[in-house]
């Protein structure tokens, strides 16, 4: 166990200096100078912009600007961001918390939804539960998140006045972004589940469970969803920890804070110092998300466990 | 015995009730007033996002203020002033007896302290320092006087220290917060910083002891006793928010939704013009064919602009004629009779420039090369909408365009390397010295490619110049000049559309047009 949890931890490191080195190489490549979009409408002159683009580095070569930031990153220094002028470690775990309780949540409905439409589906093929939870779920794949959660807040803030459309001073307000999130989560989860549910439906070890007497809800609940989850708390797993990441559109529209946020206008501005403190959040959340997955896998699937977690 | 414990038990309810009540009716009045940008930080000395002057306009005080209505300049936290004859030394007579909110007294020490943060190359300001001109030094003469020494003139000086940016805060929360002090700002205005929550709102309290307003305030303290702001980047977001009650102010109204906050009893649209320079296309005079001044002056004239405007803005916005917005002191109006709609002549520009369509395939061409423009558009400020409007009148004319949005910082790399035909944008100022950075030769935003020494002297000597006649004179010639060369495709001035509740009283916004006078604001029952 030790082993293959020390083996992941390498892994995710690797994965993080991969992603880390990735959005070097891009900010370098993408058409547009930070210093120059930072003063050009201030009236600044070029020689103004030359120095400050020598303040920032931005004149280092490549490799000088790597090696500056991970020594800066040993010490626990993120840097500071070229556009905000603060402390990028300060910025996201500002950021963080907002986004960390939409992404759960998001998850959370997104997974019961999935869940049981899929299990109404599997449950009842070919009849009129199946087409309902099918197309619900086609729905909710097809539709963006932007005109999903635009509509919320038309219906539910808006018409109804039952949330409030904007902000995250609490429950209320993570309520819409949340569902908006879940919705759109829940119909990958549930086509997956649907299919899943009905091939072990078909196994000889539930007709036994079945033909001994167990209750319907037990046989599904003990033996049928244990070894059918699987895929589906994977697609959870990396889903949520997307999410982590910052759920951008979603954010803007219902004008929370969170790293999506941050991200957009540090990629809109070049602002690498924060690009670069919100990608290693994110591919750590990733990460953990990842060993997350493959853990409550091999929990829920004793075969699995002995694949993925040899004795030593 | 119980009688007396029941009697004990109504009492203490009585006291809870009363307590109750008195919390609720002692609840401050607040208003929730919705910005459209998070901005990019918030320190007025570092940031240039335009979005923050808005709360920080009431948190901070500068040291003169400029009547909207006239563009004078009266006194704000200096009583008065003197510039030396040759324009490179303002004195600033200080007024007694202000406090910053942590108690701080303001005095010339804390002026000179403000400036020199501002110019520190640590800081790194984006906006500030750049306001400041051709800055040297500040001199403190006595604890009231200070003397701010600039190496050559700048007319602008007066207009950039009624701004924001240029706001006075506390030196000792400066020293306090270091580089965590936008979270706790400091000033001297009518409101206090109260708590920032980045991306999420933003929370200004009534300053309790103000009593230095300028004389342009209406009343001598704030009316509201909190403004709480919130961020609503999305504009389809923004009206919901105000018809739902979540804000009873929201800036930037899209020009649809504000006919339909007009005609609801409710709200009303409180329409406000931004000076600076319009929205509108440079032309690439370096570029062929557009380095032909018949081609320009072609694409002017098969410009409809009112049906743009009409078609994009509603009537929410005026049509431009000029580089420099109607409501800006010194534009000229003898603009507004260069290039009518007239695509006939605009026809026989293209033909005089040699441009026919000799293939027929509804594109004009010249020894083999078809009359292709390519531009470039940002995704704000309905940059594409007008492009797409613009593409197909030209196309009537026989001209195609190659439309591409790009983000800011691509903007700017293109228009640097010259790669654009047409390129749009539009930028807030109220001092017109604001086109020497479109229209000067060695100014970044010279997206017209311009090398005209007379222009450049004109605005040179703009800057410099000593009396506002002067300047208006100066900026009169640049006007018509830029119209003559057929510099811009100038679209609309920029109006700033701001969905209002009927309950609120005394809005009014600063001669910047983005600002508001929070002190006079109030909240009707």
């Amino acid at each position: 166990m030790l082993t293959y949890l020390g083996r992941r931890l390498v892994q995710g490191l690797a994965a993080m200096a991969i992603a880390i080195t990735l959005a070097f190489v891009a900010m370098q490549l993408a058409p547009g100078d930070p210093a120059t979009a930072l003063l050009a409408a201030s009236g600044a002159t070029q020689q103004e912009v030359a120095e400050r683009r020598q303040q920032l580095g931005l004149d280092d070569p490549l490799p000088t600007q790597c090696l500056r930031f991970l020594a800066d990153l040993l010490r626990g220094d993120l840097g500071s961001s070229w556009l905000h002028g603060r402390p990028v470690g300060k910025m996201v775990v500002e950021q963080a918390p907002a986004t960390i309780e939409l992404a759960l949540a998001a998850s959370a409905i997104g997974a019961a939804l999935g869940i049981g439409l899929g299990v109404l589906g599997a449950t009842r093929r070919g009849r009129w539960c199946d087409t309902l939870a099918t197309a619900l779920a086609v729905v909710s794949l097809s539709t963006p998140t932007y005109w999903s959660g635009l509509l919320a807040i038309l219906v539910f803030s808006l018409r109804l006045r039952w949330f409030p459309s904007s902000g995250a001073a609490g429950l209320h307000h993570l309520v819409l972004p949340a569902l908006v999130l879940g919705v759109a989560l829940a119909g990958s989860v549930a086509r997956l589940v649907r299919v899943r549910v009905a091939e072990v439906l078909e196994m000889p070890f539930v007709t036994a469970a079945r033909a001994r007497g167990l209750p319907t809800r037990r046989v599904l609940a003990v033996h049928v969803l244990r070894p059918a989850l699987g895929p589906a708390l994977t697609v959870i797993a990396l889903q949520t920890g997307f999410l982590l990441g910052g759920a951008v559109v979603t954010e803007s529209v219902f004008a929370r804070p969170g790293l999506g946020k941050l991200v957009l206008d540090a990629v809109l501005w070049r602002d690498l110092p924060v690009l670069r403190g919100v990608i290693l959040v994110g591919a750590a959340a990733y990460t953990g998300m990842n060993l997350v997955a493959d853990l409550a896998v091999a929990w829920l699937d004793p075969r699995l466990r002995e694949r993925l977690l040899p004795l030593d | 015995m119980v009688r007396t414990v029941r009697r004990i038990l109504a009492l203490l309810i009585c006291v809870l009730l009363l307590l109750a009540a008195c919390r609720a009716s002692r609840s401050p009045t607040r208003i929730v007033y919705g910005l459209t940008l998070a901005p990019s930080g918030i320190d007025p000395h570092v940031n240039a996002s335009s979005e923050l002057g808005i709360p920080l306009t009431s948190v901070y005080d500068t040291l003169v203020y400029q009547d909207p209505a006239n563009g004078t300049f009266v006194g704000g936290l200096a009583e008065r002033w003197e510039i030396s004859a040759d324009g490179t030394i303002y004195t600033f007579y200080l007024r007694h007896g202000v406090k910053f909110h942590d108690g701080t007294p303001f005095n010339a020490e804390a002026v000179r302290a403000n400036l020199e943060r501002i110019t520190s190359a640590d800081l790194a300001s984006q906006k500030a320092r750049f306001m400041l001109g051709p800055y040297e030094r500040t001199e403190v003469l006595d604890e009231y006087t200070v003397r701010i020494v600039l190496s050559e003139p700048f007319a602008p000086l007066l207009d950039s220290l009624s701004q924001v940016y240029l706001g006075m805060a506390s030196p000792t929360a400066i020293a306090k917060w270091g580089s965590d002090y936008q979270l706790h700002q400091v000033g001297t205005g009518p409101y206090m910083f109260a708590e920032y929550v980045p991306g999420d709102h933003l929370l200004l309290r009534a300053n309790p002891t103000y009593a230095w307003g300028p004389s342009l305030y209406q009343h001598r303290r704030a009316q509201v006793e909190e403004i709480e702001f919130r961020f609503f980047t999305d504009p389809a977001t923004r009206s919901p928010a105000l018809e739902s009650g979540q804000v009873q102010i929201m800036g930037e109204i899209p020009p649809q939704d504000a006919a339909r906050l007009a005609d609801n009893p409710e709200f009303r649209v409180a329409a406000v013009p931004i000076p600076g320079v319009s929205l509108m296309f440079f032309l690439n005079t370096q570029r062929p064919p557009l380095d032909r001044l018949e081609v320009r002056q072609a694409l002017l004239y098969g410009t409809d602009r009112p049906a743009i405007v009409a078609a994009v803005f509603g009537e929410t916005s005026p049509v431009a004629y000029g580089p420099l917005a109607a409501v800006n002191w010194g534009y000229d109006p003898a603009v507004q009779s260069t290039y009518p709609y007239d695509p006939g002549q605009a026809a026989s520009l293209l033909e005089e420039a040699g441009w026919l369509d000799h293939d027929g395939d509804g594109i004009r061409d010249q020894d083999g090369q078809s009359l292709r423009l390519d531009l470039y558009l940002m995704g704000w400020g309905y940059m594409p909408e007008v492009g797409q409007l613009l593409a197909a009148q030209w196309a009537e004319l026989g001209i195609a365009v190659n439309s591409q949005i790009v983000s800011y910082p691509e903007a700017l790399q293109i228009a640097g390397e010259g790669r654009h035909h047409l390129m749009p944008f539009t930028l807030s100022g109220s001092d017109p010295d604001i086109l020497r950075r479109f229209f000067h030769s060695q100014q970044g935003f010279n997206w017209a490619k311009v090398d005209d020494a007379q222009l450049d002297a004109w605005l040179e000597e703009a800057a410099r110049a000593s009396t506002r006649e002067e300047r208006a004179a100066l900026y009169s010639q640049v006007q018509r000049r830029v119209m003559e060369q057929a510099l811009v495709v100038p679209i609309r001035d920029y109006v700033n559309l701001n969905g209002v509740s009927a309950r609120v009283e005394g809005l009014r916004f600063d001669a910047q047009g983005w600002f508001p006078w929070l002190i006079d604001v109030s909240l009707a029952p």
